[in-house]
């Protein structure tokens, strides 16, 4: 399989147009921070706003305990941090016909995705770059590369976003700002430090890639790459940290006045979920934007070149993999998140899934499921690469069933929307059948097996084509071991499931860490047993890629903009549940658009947001296509 | 381009999808507006603050127990808020009050400043009234519910109301009066208190009370014998269930409330029972 | 090419349907004999929704099935000898259509859907006996007191069957002498959808406000439920949550203090 060659003259006219982009996106918000300097804001606060932030644990690691923030506090004796002040409506500045609250939310939404896109990406291409040099295979190589490349435009027009961010808020909320300043102000600097950090690794990394490839070298750019990495997610870890806060105030006083310690402001209850959950769901997203990439080449692209095609298929299909190595984990991240929620504030919590929220997550349920569905079909279509896959169809109806069953389940409302009829036919407004199925202990089970449906697709795709060869122990019994294996799994799982109707809460709650194990070592046994299986494996037929159906490449992109949409609708829901606080139960909202959005407002809005980024995104994918193009034609002059 | 619009159509049709499913997919649950703020909690309208002395008069302060036409024990106050001002220049008069305001304020905690003619204790030709000051015991009306109290006679009066709104100051807020069925009362003493007996009478167990009504001292000697064939106990109980049948020398019927029977459990009948005979328990 | 080869996936779509709609209703008869309950409209459309969409992604995984399955499409509508069949299927589609826009507008005697959320947020105060109570924080006095446990479950029991046995019922399945008058209809608290995911102070905020004390999200709201803190005392508000917990089996929601 031959893959594209890269084009270093495009490379440099790509270069040109980024250091234009990046210089924008630098000055624009600088030009911001001018106009503010009155209210004693420096560059670096305004910079730094974009994402919300906290000093890390290694430079503030004795903050921690309670003796030394007293001593600051006594240092600190002329600054004494002020309480959140109450503000009235017109506390805060009016445009004519500008609404600040739907700027905001529309350019951090914007931010978010791309800053999520660009955070997950380098992830997963490290990872690829490094199983390349590992396995000396060149083609993983040059596939990080163009990973990379796609998400070069993705990185300014974050930072872009992220500066105009910056600007609205400090134009718009002032007094909030200033408020969280005189907490985060320490951190803000150190996230702008960073980000010049974050500028040098992306720079490096990228454009040193053709240089650095070689032997001595490689290392080096590994270890940029590394740094990139840890850059970017100490990045997103300071940001969360403001944001979390903002949900679950830490480290202030009963007044809402900061009390001296970062630390303890930023190590607030809700920090390290929101972390993990993040972290998780920037590569699962950035690995489905990545597989829209490819499948948009793949579609695009001139039938009759193969070569090309069978790149873009397996260019998509890495970064399906990539996705779905996110999103299984991605509910159990989910469910510590809302269980930190629930242990901070009851209150909130009931909000959250029981009130005004609580039909928000049968979307959310609905939207998964649309994500694993489409997830599985282009596993079962890629079975079409190889003639030899055909041996292993009879098994994709009763997974096509399990998976249908454990959704309906997994989807079934707590409450039931009923006419007068049916509450009478039903006796009542508990159902006897559905009613089980509304609960918590359903709907673990649920999930549970669908993800090992899913990966049991994935398993089935991965010896489609091949057989296990020799006398091996492992060869011949392998097979029936993992049948074993899922049987005895699906069967944990389903008693636990319904034992747990029968136990008290508190009990019951616990009892999803098991279902999980199970899912989690049935995945990796799997793993293990089938390495030792295909150890001496043959090829029964030849694997063709790029002999993939139109249609499952739609399914790549019904992948992306579920995921997309989803990831707008969850951060309208997270910044929602403070209802009409800027910080929870400490700073009040009192702005004219302190309302708390419904579901159907919210979903409109979600959709005109990821409608301009999908424009925007057509762009980034448009950018190194005009940039290898050109370069296309000047290599063509040079050749006459 | 073709396939690119292909796309693009794709992605529309399901994103426009997912936000018709919520529209008319999901039933519409409208948040609550944010709530008024605390500070402005405090604010009431004086319809409001009127309201509630409206309340407080006929509930939970038991004015209506004497200032009402049945029992005529205590003068009506119906007029007060305009007859205040005349008080005022009453020579009988011997309290600090300059306002019709003030002046009400004064007879709610200091009884005695004036005493209306014909209502004073017996014995003490009108210098001392046997009303308790209503912002302690039993009564305890907090200074914005005496506010409310006066608030709601100067309307009844017709005259203009005078009395400041409370401030923003939620804790100041009269409290949503107690419902009086719920608590019983566990001692003797206690339902004294509870069932005003205390305004009138003095005996075994209340050790400050009113002398509108016979001391209940000597009951326990005289009771058996006061109505013929009719023990101690039972006669015990008609006087407090039926006031009227028999009237001690020297005081007015009509006089002692006769709603017992719809307000006083038997436990608590028997607790006062006990008392007034002077039946030990354990 | 079979022109009506896409019958398969619509009859296989069609008996998941009915295997639905009949199938829950008559398990559920079995479990509570005298109902017949039916999948609610809202939910089933959702079912029926992705069983369809599952059965097509079963039927046309493969090439073989997308043309078999998906190709008469083509045929009818882009063939130009497929005129008879293309006017019959328009003509069907059209009156699909029609009945689905029908069954919307007509007029019903109905009463509007209501929903009602069980477990709103409860408030973060509320005032009861003339106090007032944080409901995040508020704890059972009562559940510490192992000694008298015993005694105070037995005097919830009083409480119950004195005032709250007529609605909920002497089994707290919501089935007392007069659960049927009311809609909604009394809680049922064994089912382990009502008390046992809540805390104590959820229980005790909602026994001592009511009915008149929820939310207006939890609106359109008839609960009959009486405001019991101006009939019972704390105490027993109190000593009945014991009860209801120690009779069903259930423990209350504990919420883990942070840190």
């Amino acid at each position: 399989m031959a893959l594209k060659k890269n084009s270093s003259v495009a490379g440099n006219r790509y270069l040109k147009i980024f250091m234009v982009a990046f210089a924008l996106a630098v000055l624009f918000p600088f030009s911001g921070s001018l106009e503010l300097s009155a209210e004693n804001f420096s560059v670096s606060d305004v910079w730094a706003e974009d994402a919300a932030g906290g000093e890390p644990a290694a430079t503030e690691g004795e903050g921690a305990d309670g003796e030394s923030a007293e001593g600051e506090a006594v240092e600190s004796n002329e600054w004494k941090p002020a309480p959140p002040p109450v503000l009235e409506t017109k506390d805060y500045p009016l445009i004519p016909g500008f609404n600040s609250r739907m700027w905001v939310w529309y350019v951090a939404q914007l931010h978010l995705f791309f800053a999520a896109f660009v955070l997950g990406v380098p992830m997963f291409v490290w990872a690829i770059e490094l199983i390349g040099v590992l396995s000396g295979d060149k083609r993983y190589d040059r596939m990080a590369h163009e990973f990379m490349k796609v998400s070069m435009t993705g990185f300014s027009l974050a930072a872009s976003f992220g500066g105009l961010l910056a600007f609205l808020l400090f134009v718009c909320y002032p007094d909030f700002m200033s408020y969280m300043t005189s907490i985060f102000g320490k951190t803000m600097i150190f996230y702008a430090v960073l980000f010049f950090a974050e500028s040098f690794f992306v720079y490096t990394y990228y454009y040193g890639w053709d240089a650095m490839d070689n032997a001595k070298m490689k290392k080096v750019h590994l270890a940029l790459g590394l740094g990139l990495n840890i850059a970017g997610m100490t990045l997103m870890v300071v940001s969360n940290s403001w944001a979390s806060f903002m949900m679950a105030p830490s480290g202030i006083g009963d007044d809402g006045a900061f009390l001296g310690n970062v630390w303890a402001a930023i190590n607030g209850p809700l920090w390290n979920p929101l972390n993990l959950h993040r972290v998780i769901a920037n590569v699962a997203y950035g690995g489905s934007l990545t597989a829209a990439y490819a499948a948009y080449k793949f579609v695009t692209v001139d039938p009759k070149a193969t070569e090309d095609r069978a790149h873009y298929d397996w260019m998509g299909y890495t970064s399906f993999i990539v996705a779905m190595v996110g999103l299984l984990p991605l509910p159990f991240a989910g469910y510590w998140l809302t269980k930190e929620v629930y242990g901070y504030s009851q209150q909130m919590g009931i909000t959250l899934m029981g009130g005004v929220f609580a039909w928000l997550f049968i979307l959310q349920a609905v939207l998964i499921g649309a994500i694993f569905l489409s997830a599985n079909y282009y596993l079962w279509c890629s079975l079409g690469r190889t003639e030899a896959a055909k041996r292993y169809y009879f098994m994709i109806k009763p997974l096509g069933i399990v998976i249908v069953i454990a959704f309906l389940m997994w989807f079934t409302p707590h409450t039931l929307i009923m006419t007068s009829t049916e509450v009478t036919q039903v006796g009542g407004t508990h159902h006897p059948v559905l009613g089980p199925f509304g609960v918590m202990a359903a709907k673990n089970t649920a999930v549970n097996t669908l993800i090992l449906a899913t990966f049991l697709s994935f398993q089935i795709f991965r010896r489609a084509g091949i057989k296990a060869v020799g006398d091996g122990f492992w060869a011949k019994n392998g097979t029936a071991i993992q049948v074993a294996l899922y049987t005895a799994a699906m069967g944990n799982i389903v008693i636990l499931g319904v034992y747990s109707y029968v136990i008290p809460a508190s009990v019951r709650i616990g009892l999803s860490v098991p279902q999980v194990c199970t899912t989690a070592v049935v995945i990796i046994l799997a793993m293990i047993i089938d390495g030792k299986m295909f150890k001496k494996s043959e090829e029964v037929s030849e694997t063709k890629w790029g002999q993939m159906p139109m249609r499952s490449q739609y399914a790549l992109f019904m992948l992306a903009i579920s995921f997309t949409w989803l990831m707008g609708l969850m951060g309208y829901c997270r910044s929602a549940i403070r209802q009409h606080w800027h910080v929870y139960t400490v700073f009040r909202d009192n702005s004219v658009e302190a309302f708390t959005p419904t579901l159907p407002f919210a979903a409109l809005h979600v959709t005109i947001i990821v409608v301009i980024f999908m424009a925007l995104v057509f762009f980034m994918f448009w950018m190194p296509i005009l940039a290898s193009k050109k370069g296309k034609v000047g290599a063509e002059q040079k050749a006459h | 381009m073709k396939d690119l619009l292909k796309i693009f159509v794709f992605a529309l049709v399901i994103i426009f999808g997912f936000a018709g499913y919520t529209r008319y997919g999901l039933p519409l649950i409208i948040p609550e507006a944010p709530p008024v703020e605390e500070k402005l909690s405090g604010d009431i309208t004086m319809e409001q603050y009127i309201g509630i002395g409206d309340k407080i008069f006929n509930g939970k302060g038991t004015c209506t127990l004497c200032h009402s036409p049945v029992g005529g024990r205590a003068p009506l106050l119906d007029t007060i808020g305009s007859l205040a001002l005349e008080r005022l220049k009453d020579e009988r008069y011997k309290g600090k009050a300059t306002t019709g305001e003030e002046y009400i304020l004064e007879s709610l905690v200091d009884t005695s400043a004036f005493v209306v003619a014909g209502f004073g204790k017996t014995g003490t030709n009108d210098t001392v009234s046997p009303m308790p000051n209503v912002d302690k015991g039993a009564i305890g009306l907090s200074d914005v519910e005496m506010g409310a109290v006066i608030a709601y006679l100067q309307s009844i009066a017709g005259v203009e109301v005078t009395v400041a709104l409370p401030s923003g100051d939620s804790s100041a807020m009269p409290e949503e009066e107690a419902p009086a069925t719920i608590k019983l009362a566990e001692s003797a003493a206690e339902a004294f208190i509870k069932f005003e007996c205390t305004m009138c009478h003095i005996g075994p167990e209340i050790e400050e009370g009113g002398d509108m009504g016979p001391d209940l001292g000597g009951f326990a000697a005289t009771a058996g014998s006061r109505k013929e064939g009719v023990s101690a106990r039972a006669f015990v109980l008609e006087s407090i269930m039926n006031p009227n049948a028999v009237i001690a020398e020297g005081f007015d019927a009509d006089t002692m409330p006769d709603d017992y029977p719809a307000r006083m459990t038997f436990a608590e009948f028997n607790l006062i029972a006990d008392a007034i005979l002077g039946v030990k328990n354990q | 090419m079979k022109i009506l080869r896409p019958l398969i996936p619509l009859t296989v779509i069609l008996i998941l349907y009915f295997a639905l709609k009949e199938g829950v209703p008559y398990l559920g008869s079995q479990l509570h004999e005298g109902t017949w309950p039916v999948i609610p409209t809202s939910v089933m459309k959702m079912y029926v929704f992705f069983i369809a969409v599952g059965v097509l992604l079963i039927f046309t995984f493969t090439d073989d099935g997308f043309k078999a399955n998906i190709g008469p499409f083509a045929e009818i509508y882009l063939n130009p000898d497929r005129k008879i069949i293309r006017f019959v299927s328009a003509v069907l589609v059209g009156c699909f259509g029609a009945w689905v826009s029908y069954q919307y507008v007509k007029p019903t005697f109905d009463a509007p859907v209501e929903l009602r959320s069980i477990h709103p947020a409860p408030p973060s105060n509320a005032k009861m006996w003339g106090k007032t109570y944080s409901i995040g924080t508020l704890k059972n006095p009562l559940r510490e007191d192992k000694e008298n446990f015993a005694a105070n479950v037995k005097a919830g029991g009083e409480v119950y069957y004195k005032n709250c046995f007529y609605c909920h019922g002497d089994r707290m399945l919501g089935k007392g002498p007069f659960w049927d008058g009311f809609t909604p209809v009394p809680a049922n608290f064994v089912d382990i959808g009502t008390i046992a995911q809540l805390s104590e102070s959820f229980v005790f905020w909602r026994i001592g406000t009511g009915g008149p004390g929820l939310p207006s999200e939890a609106t359109p709201w008839l609960s009959a439920m009486p405001v019991w803190h101006e009939f019972l005392s704390e105490e027993e508000v109190w000593k009945v949550i014991l009860f209801l917990y120690d009779y069903t089996g259930h423990s209350p929601r504990v919420i883990e203090p942070h840190h």
